[in-house]
Order: structure tokens, then sequence, then C-alpha cells
């Protein structure tokens, strides 16, 4: 891939790829440190030319809405910290289900289908009850939809606003994938930067939970690339998100 | 350049500390040449007026994931305007691409222009810009400005697409050494 990507660094510099290249070459450049410092340069030369227009004057109220927006966004995301305990009622839930789990099996009282079952049912309960705190909370969510032969599947990136809080990606009907194969969780920056968040296997249910032990704040796209292995080469990009929303969720 | 007071980077910096104080100085500083960037590639104000909102609050928000190592704050900047500039130009689903001759002359304003003339940074890169040849500073100013992808740039001109990437090429070396020169 190194030829045919130096050989479009010029066009990326000038944003004259379209939107599907510029991803891929982005993708490549968080993991080629070569490619990423001609890349830096090329953006250096390119970041005069805004100084070959003519200037002009926006209108003042511009100054303010853009404040206005930037205070509001700030108070919104100040955490609650008074629900601090239900992420405790999540790990309870977990100890409680363990506990009877381990009862059933015991007992010789359920097959193996109903275990399944019952594994399903504790997996989307403590979804729910972990997307229920990260609302309380105010997280901000991003929502990724599955493309291709990941269409129908689809991600939730939230990222909760209380301090010590994992971000984490609630997925919902992916599909089976093939062996070797993995799914990466990317965050994208502004500017394009890609950074590699998680990578993870399907675990065959319906709704999948899978933590982001990075920092989130700075980033305001996210996606996901069905990749043959956990580092090295990105692969196909299986789900994206929009920019995401300034507001916190209600 | 003479250095600003507090450096760009510690703009940012208290940015990512969500100090708003630093984002209004952040606008004080760029906005009017955001704004301009923005105005000369949609050539509407209120959708110039969008983007920039749009790019500081993006700013505002990604101050902890800039690095130094991806282009000075003022680059980064700009590079987000830019970016949704030329997003939004190519989502209208109205929009073709123009007749190049329509694309290079976007609106300026005699008065303004001079007062970018007045600048010397500016100038020097006016200078560096407008002393290339002029197949290569068409193909940089329509990909730039005009928001063309090279293969959309390699049919309007005519011209294969391996032809498009040398001129773009080329034509940025021979900027970064003219700008180099003058450093």
């Amino acid at each position: 891939m190194n030829e045919h990507v130096q050989d479009d660094l010029e066009a990326y510099a000038l944003g004259a790829l379209d939107p599907a290249d510029a991803e891929r070459l982005a993708q490549h450049l968080a993991l080629c440190a070569s490619c990423s410092n001609d890349a830096a340069s090329l953006a250096e030369i390119v970041g005069t030319l805004p100084d070959t227009v003519p200037l002009r004057e926006p209108r003042p109220a511009l100054r303010d809405r853009l404040l206005g927006a930037a205070t509001a966004e700030a108070r919104q995301a100040t955490p609650r910290r008074s629900l601090r305990w239900s992420f405790g009622a999540v790990r309870l839930s977990r100890i409680a289900f363990a506990g009877l789990a381990a009862a059933v099996i015991v007992l010789g009282a359920a097959d193996v289908d109903a275990y399944r079952r019952m594994v399903t049912v504790a997996a989307e309960r403590d979804a729910y009850n972990r997307t229920l705190e990260s609302l309380r909370e105010g997280a901000r969510l991003w929502y990724m939809a599955g493309k291709d032969s990941f269409a129908g599947s689809g991600g939730t990136l939230y990222e909760p606003r209380a301090d010590g809080k994992q971000p984490f990606v609630l997925f919902h009907d992916l599909p089976p994938i093939n062996e070797g194969q993995v799914l990466t969780i990317w965050l994208v920056s502004p500017d394009s930067a890609w950074a590699r968040a998680a990578t993870f296997r399907p675990n065959g249910q319906d709704i999948q939970v899978v933590q982001i032990n990075t920092e989130v704040a700075g980033f305001d796209r996210c996606a996901v690339t069905l990749d043959d292995s956990p580092s090295g080469k990105h692969g196909t990009i299986v789900m994206e998100s929009r920019i995401a929303p300034p507001s916190t969720a209600p | 350049m003479p250095e600003q007071h507090p450096p760009d980077d510690a703009l940012l910096a208290s940015l990512a500390a969500r100090d708003l104080s630093a984002l209004a100085t952040l606008y004080d500083r760029y906005g009017r040449l955001a704004y301009s960037l923005a105005y000369r590639i949609l050539g509407e104000s209120e959708a110039a007026e969008d983007v920039v909102q749009d790019a500081f609050l993006s700013a505002w928000r990604g101050a902890g994931s800039y690095r130094r190592e991806r282009g000075n704050p003022r680059a980064w900047l700009l590079s987000i305007v830019h970016h949704r500039a030329v997003d939004i130009l190519r989502r209208k689903t109205t929009f073709r691409p123009a007749p190049l001759e329509m694309a290079e002359s976007q609106p300026s304003d005699e008065d303004t222009a001079l007062a970018a003339e007045k600048n010397v940074e500016h100038r020097t890169v006016r200078d560096a810009l407008e002393a290339l040849p002029q197949a290569q500073r068409r193909t940089i100013e329509l990909a730039y400005f005009g928001g063309y992808t090279h293969v959309e740039l390699s049919e309007l001109m005519g011209v294969p697409l391996g032809t498009v990437k040398g001129r773009m090429r080329i034509g940025l070396q021979k900027m970064r050494r003219a700008l180099e020169r003058t450093r």
C-alpha cells in the first residue's frame, strides 16, 4: 500500500481525495510514521494557502454565537455526581447473575439453550444498565451505522461525563466474521487522524459491550474496520459515525 | 511571523482544559482568516459563518487530540475549516463541478485584497503561488478552494490522473522551496 499512499499524499493534503480514499489513507497514516511525517510536512505548506485569500470580516455576532455555544456545551458537560451509586448496581447485578448461573448448573435445572438464553438476557440487562447510567450522567452518544455486509448492525459509543468512567461501545446485531479476523474500533480527530481504540471479535450475542481503554475526548467521529489481524494493515470500514453531536443526551 | 502571546500551542492547551477565554483569543486571532477561507470556498456568508462556528467548536472539543507532529495549531485549525467547507460544498445536492473559469474567479474584494497585500507573510505566500506555472497553480487552487477531487480534475482538465498528481506534487515542492528561501 505504501507506493499508493505516497502517490496520494499531496492530494490528501489538499483535501482532493474522495472521502473513502481519504479515510483509508488517514488510517494508514495512523500506523506509518514515515508517511505521517511526509503528510505533516505537506500539511504545513498547504496550511499557508489560506494566506492567499482576500480577507473578509465576519459579522461581529458570530463571535458571540460561538462563545455562547461553547459556554452551553461546557455547562452540559458538568457531571452529576449524585448518581455514582448505579455503576455499583451493575457490578452487583453481575455478581448476582453469576451466582444464579452457578446454581442453575449445579441443580441441573436447565439445558445448554436455557443457559445461553440466560447469558443473553444478562448481557442485555447489563448493557441496558450501563446505557441508563451513562444517559443519567449526561454521556455523549455517537451512533455508527453498519454498512455493506454489516448493514442492519450498529454500535453506539458512550462517552460518560463522570470522572473515572470508561467509555464503551454498545454493539447490536453484529454478524459473524471469519476465523482469524477481528474488528477494530477507531477514533477520528477533527483533522481526520485515526487512533486505534479497541480490537475485538463478535461474541455471537445480539448485544455486545466493548470497553474503550483510551481517552475519547478530542475525537469527533468513530468507525469500525474488519481486519485480518489486530495490528498492521487496516481492512474495510464496516461501520462509521457522522460527526458526533455537540449536545449531551437528555 | 512575529510570535504572539500567548503562543498558539499554549492556547490549545488552555482549550483542552476547557478555558473559554482561550477560545475567544483563538477566535480573535484566526476567526477572520478562517471566515475568509470558508467564504472563498463556499461563496456564501451565512454558510461560511456556520463553518467557522462548527470548526472552532470542533477545535474546542478536539484540542485534547491535537498533536504537534500533525502541523502547527494554525494549520490544524484551518484544516478543520477547510474540511468542513469542502464537505458542505460536496454535499450540496445541486453541486456539480463548475466550469473551471467560475471556480477560479470566486468572489473577491479589491479593498480586502489590498489589505492582504499589505501583510508581508500573506504576500510571500501569494507570490509563491503566483510564481508557479499556470497548470500547477490551477490544479492546486481548484483542488484546495474548488473542492475538486484529483479524479474530477483529471476529467475536467482533460489530462491523465498521473499528470494531476504530478502537478500537485511539483507545485507544492516549488512552493515549499520558495517559502523556505524567504524565511
